[in-house]
């Protein structure tokens, strides 16, 4: 390039940035029907195809039918919506509940969208048409009965998936960059060159490869509209600088991602129309970039033309297009996915294949673009090892100083060789990235289910101390283990725990395979497929089992309260028979109602051993309850011949999830939250951000290699001068040393967030993390906002 | 408070044990503005001022005592009951009363065993040199990634002189970076006992002129002042520490006379100027002791930082928060 980058001096936001940030924050999402519109058209006319191929003509109807627009002043073009932040419908998902809820959508606690009665009609009348017809209502139908009434009860929820597409994965970027389209549709060519229909199995995968040609020939062609649209504004342009921005980005969009990228600009233009045409494909969130300085710096490097500012502009212009791509979920939803998140992961740092330190400019520079824009898209990361240099580590901690809740640090020391233990490859498990909010994988070859689940590891230990009875509703739910008074020691506990255990990972397992081969059925995704090993060469979509490696990832949530209710039980109950299982029964059962067992429940609460205080007692029973969990689940196998891993993470369902879990042996009152992640228990890490670190760390985080998070909350004072930032990385790195695998840290005053309660109009641009990603505070329902506010903050 | 689940309940005759022991008020792991990097402050409890705006008037008083936090009271009356000299007073069963001439602290503290919700609490664990030591070493790690260490605070540590050297003495044969918060006020052959094992020292200023701080502390400062020269003679590093208490020492005559005082030393690392914070309040309450400061409102930022301008203008670093 063509002058040098000063990596400790950045530029910082350019005045177009600002005005087109400005613009998206003014902007109210809404509801945008015409993809819903195209895809159902299509629907209609394909209905004697094979799927893939039906597939793939909708998507290319989608793409030469939407409205395509070019904003002012805009350099990096792709539009999602006929507006920015507003979200698309997929029907063929899932559209009953949008249906039931088309009226609330404007009206809800969180994450609002704005609809049109006139677009509700669109929507009424097309939505009878998908009657039956959704990977939803197949996924039902494969499910067996116990199963769904476990996820009725809230033991675990597959909600993701189950009404939505998958998503969650990072393509072959680097390729497409390097190739361009056109080498992916020769690929995809050559392979047809050896089919012999008269092989069944080969017969099916001409019909996909077709699938792949036109869902490829129809991303070129939707760049070309962009292209035509640039020429079109140019001609009425009357301000010189910008009519000749307008032919180079038709030009651009002429080339990419058509052809090989070559020069930055090209190869940012070319990396957005995929990372935008994947989400328009299929609504699965969680598209992640992965690891962009990697795959982006060899364009930088060569564009000899550019400046630092006009690099870095370039980026910042991305991350506020990262942002515009938006999801409407269902209201049940939006308590456990709050704040429009779209967990579009971009990871920088870490080591390279061969095991080197991997940072470079753009490294830093992606870091700048998350302090330049302040944004909550995308959600930055670091990966963090050995010999990460101190320069990087500095920058990553001045960017957490921003109090974005970014970027979250990860540890390839325990991530590799947790990766490793799941049968990668060394150099495919040092190239990984992170996925979505804390899941390791790496790009362009997997297909990870990372978000499979939520399961509600609380719950079963309420069934296994109430005989397999749901404490809320009186249901015979799980296997009758024994009454808590019928207990003589604390084996006992642990048995019951066990056996609830393995009877509802079992129906956690047959729930998730039955989304996953609905999948299959009704929603293979050939354009997405195409983008990642080894599909092609097997002739199968991703959703059928294409890719080179395949994992379904369900995440425990609950890991402290099961840690401390079953330290209460242990310590209060069996060793100093402070309390009888008789009177614990009792209190469980009536919610710790009278001044009694109000006692009693104070004393579970303050006079037993706490996770999150680095206390051994505590800490090792946390660490045996998720273990528990962690084991029962990599057992199982799913339909794409890959295997289940478990993680520890709760998104923010561990709100949602508290609601149907009772009275709990920790102290807990019936229905509210749980702990956050790995976190300890809100409210009882009373020793200090270093005794959560050691405890955090006894956990086994390697055995729970879809990811786990630990959230550490600190006041702004604690970053303000170098000290802090020195201290910051200490944190994280006895943390990493110790076996921790991720941490994030999250700067805003509890003072701030009341604040912000109260007045929501004054801090419409407020970015907080509330889990593995970052939201707006404003648009969170009010329950979430309450459970970051009561994390105990952490002052300097 | 934050007591590691060993010392939740207060033991009347752990003091009385064979080894050496102090009386401690509280921990505070991963302190950053007490000494350089991250930090355990060891809080001791027991001091010679009596200083109306002090944040922690807990350890004023160098016996246990109990702390009445009456929001925490669930009316179950244990302590009631189980209080052989009947000290609590209640209102509706919350109690909110405690008549502290009769309570037999050092000795007894069953009340605070049978109150599970942590109403009434005792400031104060009698604990040894190697107990204090066990808490410490365990962010031994945090330490040597930042340069922090060891804290002594208080209270004024130097007010149990024999704990106090032990535990210096202890933490430097662990090649623990120690530093000590002090007002001072303690002779001089006390202070040299311990010098020799603290790597640097948080010195209190809070008054130039003996007459005022007589008043704002109950103590006269010649012997403060003597012994930070001393401090400074002796070759070790020292911050000077102002807390900066509204009406009382916020003049300008008082900052140039500080600052004027220091600007000679030739170890001063700094002038720490502590804007005066009422988050002390509360702890006074539970006390069953006025708070003297109530109205008193903090500076504005803009005050302290002309305040600071003024310090540095004699050519000193100053801080403000430390």
């Amino acid at each position: 390039m063509a002058t040098k980058i000063d990596v400790t001096n950045l530029p910082g936001p350019t005045p177009r940035m600002e005005a087109i940030k400005k613009r998206f924050i003014n902007t109210t999402p809404e509801i945008c029907v015409e993809r819903a519109q195209l895809i159902t058209e299509s629907y209609k006319e394909t209905e004697d195809l094979p799927t893939h191929l039906r597939r793939a003509k909708a998507f290319e109807k989608i793409l030469n039918g939407m409205t395509v627009f070019i904003a002012d002043d805009e350099l990096i073009v792709g539009n999602q919506c006929t507006k920015p932040r507003s979200a698309p419908v997929y029907p063929e998902f899932s559209c009953k509940w949008l249906e039931a809820e088309l009226d609330r959508l404007e009206k809800r606690a969180g994450d609002v969208f704005l609809i049109s009665e006139e677009k509700k009609k669109i929507l009424r009348d097309l939505f009878p048409y998908w009657d039956k017809k959704t990977s939803n209502e197949l996924a039902t139908s494969l499910m067996t009965d116990d199963a769904l009434a476990a996820q009725g009860a809230g033991v675990f929820t597959v909600g993701n998936y189950y009404f939505n597409g998958v998503g969650h994965i990072s393509v072959d970027y680097a390729k497409v960059l390097a190739q361009g389209l056109n080498g992916i549709i020769a690929e995809a060519k050559a392979e047809l060159a050896k089919v012999d229909p008269t092989n069944p199995d080969d017969l099916k995968k001409m019909h996909f490869l077709h699938a792949v040609i036109i869902s490829n020939e129809a991303v070129i062609a939707f760049a070309r509209r962009f292209a035509a649209e640039a020429d079109k504004l140019a001609a009425s342009e009357k301000n010189g600088q910008r009519k000749a921005e307008l032919q180079e980005i038709s030009r651009i969009c002429q080339k990419v991602p058509a052809q090989p990228a070559s020069s930055f600009w090209e190869a940012v233009q070319s990396f957005w129309f995929i990372q935008l045409v994947l989400q328009l494909e299929s609504n699965g969130h969680s598209i992640s970039p992965m690891r962009f300085d990697q795959y982006m710096y060899p364009y930088l490097q060569m564009d000899k033309g550019i400046t630092a500012e006009k690099a870095q502009e370039l980026l910042d212009l991305l991350y506020i297009k990262f942002s515009e791509i938006n999801k409407v979920r269902d209201e049940g939803s939006t308590k456990a996915f709050g704040g429009y998140p779209m967990f579009q992961n971009l990871i920088v740092g870490g080591v390279d294949s061969e095991g080197e330190d991997a940072t470079n400019d753009l490294s830093f520079m992606c870091l700048q673009a998350t302090a330049n824009a302040k944004l909550y898209q995308p959600s930055i990361s670091i990966r963090v090892h050995s010999n990460t240099p101190a320069d990087l580590y500095r920058k990553a901690a001045e960017v957490s100083r921003v109090g974005l809740g970014m970027p979250a640090y990860y540890n390839d020391r325990f991530i590799i060789p947790a990766l490793l233990s799941r049968g990668l490859t060394r150099e495919d498990a040092r190239d990984y990235g992170i996925i979505g909010c804390v899941e390791p994988q790496v790009a362009g070859k997997t297909e990870g289910w990372h978000d499979a689940a939520f399961f509600n590891m609380s719950k079963v230990l309420e069934l296994a101390l109430n005989d397999g009875v749901d404490a809320l509703t009186g249901k015979q739910l799980g296997p009758k283990t024994g009454a808590l008074d019928t207990f003589t020691s604390f084996d006992d506990v642990m048995k019951a725990y066990k056996t609830q255990m393995e009877y509802f990972v079992k129906l956690l397992v047959i729930s998730d395979n039955a989304v996953d081969i609905a999948h299959g059925q009704r929603t293979p995704l050939p354009f997405l497929s195409s983008l990642v090993d080894d599909c092609m060469v097997k002739g199968k979509s991703l959703q059928e089992g294409g890719a080179h490696y395949n994992f379904t990832g369900p995440q425990g949530v609950g890991v402290g309260n099961v840690g401390d209710s079953l330290t209460a039980l242990k310590k209060l109950v069996f060793e100093d028979k402070a309390i009888t299982l008789a009177e614990l029964k009792k209190g469980l059962a009536t919610n710790f109602e009278g001044v009694d067992m109000e006692s009693m429940r104070q004393m579970l609460l303050n006079r037993a051993p706490k996770y999150g205080n680095d206390n051994e007692y505590a800490d090792t029973i946390a660490h045996e309850g998720a273990l528990i969990y962690c084991r029962e689940v990599e057992k199982y196998s799913n339909p794409r011949g890959g295997r289940f891993q478990p993680g520890l993470y709760p998104v923010s369902a561990n709100v949602p999830l508290g609601t149907v879990v009772g009275a709990s042996a920790d102290g807990r009152k019936s229905g509210t939250p749980l702990a956050d992640g790995v976190s300890p228990v809100s409210g009882v890490d009373q020793s200090g951000p270093t005794a959560s670190v050691r405890s955090v760390a006894r956990l086994d985080h390697v055995i729970a290699s879809n990811g786990t998070l630990l959230n550490m909350k600190f006041h702004p004072n604690a970053l303000k001068d170098d000290r802090g930032i020195q201290n910051l990385v200490g944190v994280t790195e006895t943390f990493f040393n110790g076996g921790g695998t991720h941490i994030q840290y999250n700067v805003i005053a509890r003072d701030t967030l009341l604040d912000a309660q109260q007045h929501p109009d004054n801090y419409q641009g407020m970015v907080v993390r509330v889990a593995g990603y970052s939201a707006f505070f404003t648009a969170l329902d009010k329950a979430i906002q309450n459970d970051i506010i009561a994390r105990t903050e952490q002052m300097f | 408070m934050s007591w590691t689940h060993e010392y939740l309940l207060y033991d009347p005759d752990a003091g009385n044990r064979p080894e050496l022991t102090g009386l401690v008020s509280d921990f505070q792991r991963f302190s950053i503005h007490d000494g350089p990097g991250i930090r355990t402050i060891v809080f001791l409890k027991g001091c010679p001022l009596h200083c109306a705006w002090c944040a922690n008037p807990e350890s004023i008083s160098p016996r246990p005592e109990i702390m009445l936090i009456s929001h925490n009271c669930i009316g179950c009356g244990k302590c009631i009951d189980v209080c052989p000299a009947k000290c609590f007073g209640a209102s509706d069963r919350i109690v909110c009363a405690i008549d502290r001439d009769s309570c037999l602290l050092p000795e007894c503290g069953k009340c605070q065993r049978v109150c599970y919700a942590n109403a009434v609490n005792i400031s104060g664990r009698y604990l040894t040199v190697e107990e204090v030591m066990e808490v410490v070493m365990r962010d031994r790690e945090f330490y040597d990634r930042t340069g922090g260490g060891i804290t002594f605070s208080g209270g004024e540590p130097f007010a149990q002189p024999v704990f106090l050297l032990e535990l210096a003495r202890t933490a430097k044969v662990l090649k623990l970076h120690t530093a000590v918060e002090t007002c001072g006020y303690v002779s001089w052959n006390i202070f040299n006992s311990v010098l020799e094992y603290l790597d640097i020292v948080l010195f209190d200023l809070k008054h130039m002129d003996p007459a005022m701080h007589l008043q704002g502390t109950g103590v006269d400062n010649q012997m403060i002042l003597e012994n930070a020269k001393r401090v400074d003679a002796s070759g070790k590093p020292i911050r000077i520490r102002l807390p900066l208490i509204p009406g009382f020492n916020d003049s300008e005559e008082n900052i140039r006379a500080t600052a004027g005082f220091i600007a000679s030393f030739s170890n001063l690392e700094a002038l720490d100027i502590l804007p005066y914070h009422r988050m002390g309040e509360p702890k006074w309450g539970q006390l069953h002791q006025d708070y003297k400061l109530h109205d008193v409102a903090p500076h504005g930022k803009d005050r302290v930082l002309e305040l600071a301008d003024i310090a540095r203008s004699f050519g000193i670093e100053v801080t403000v928060g430390g």
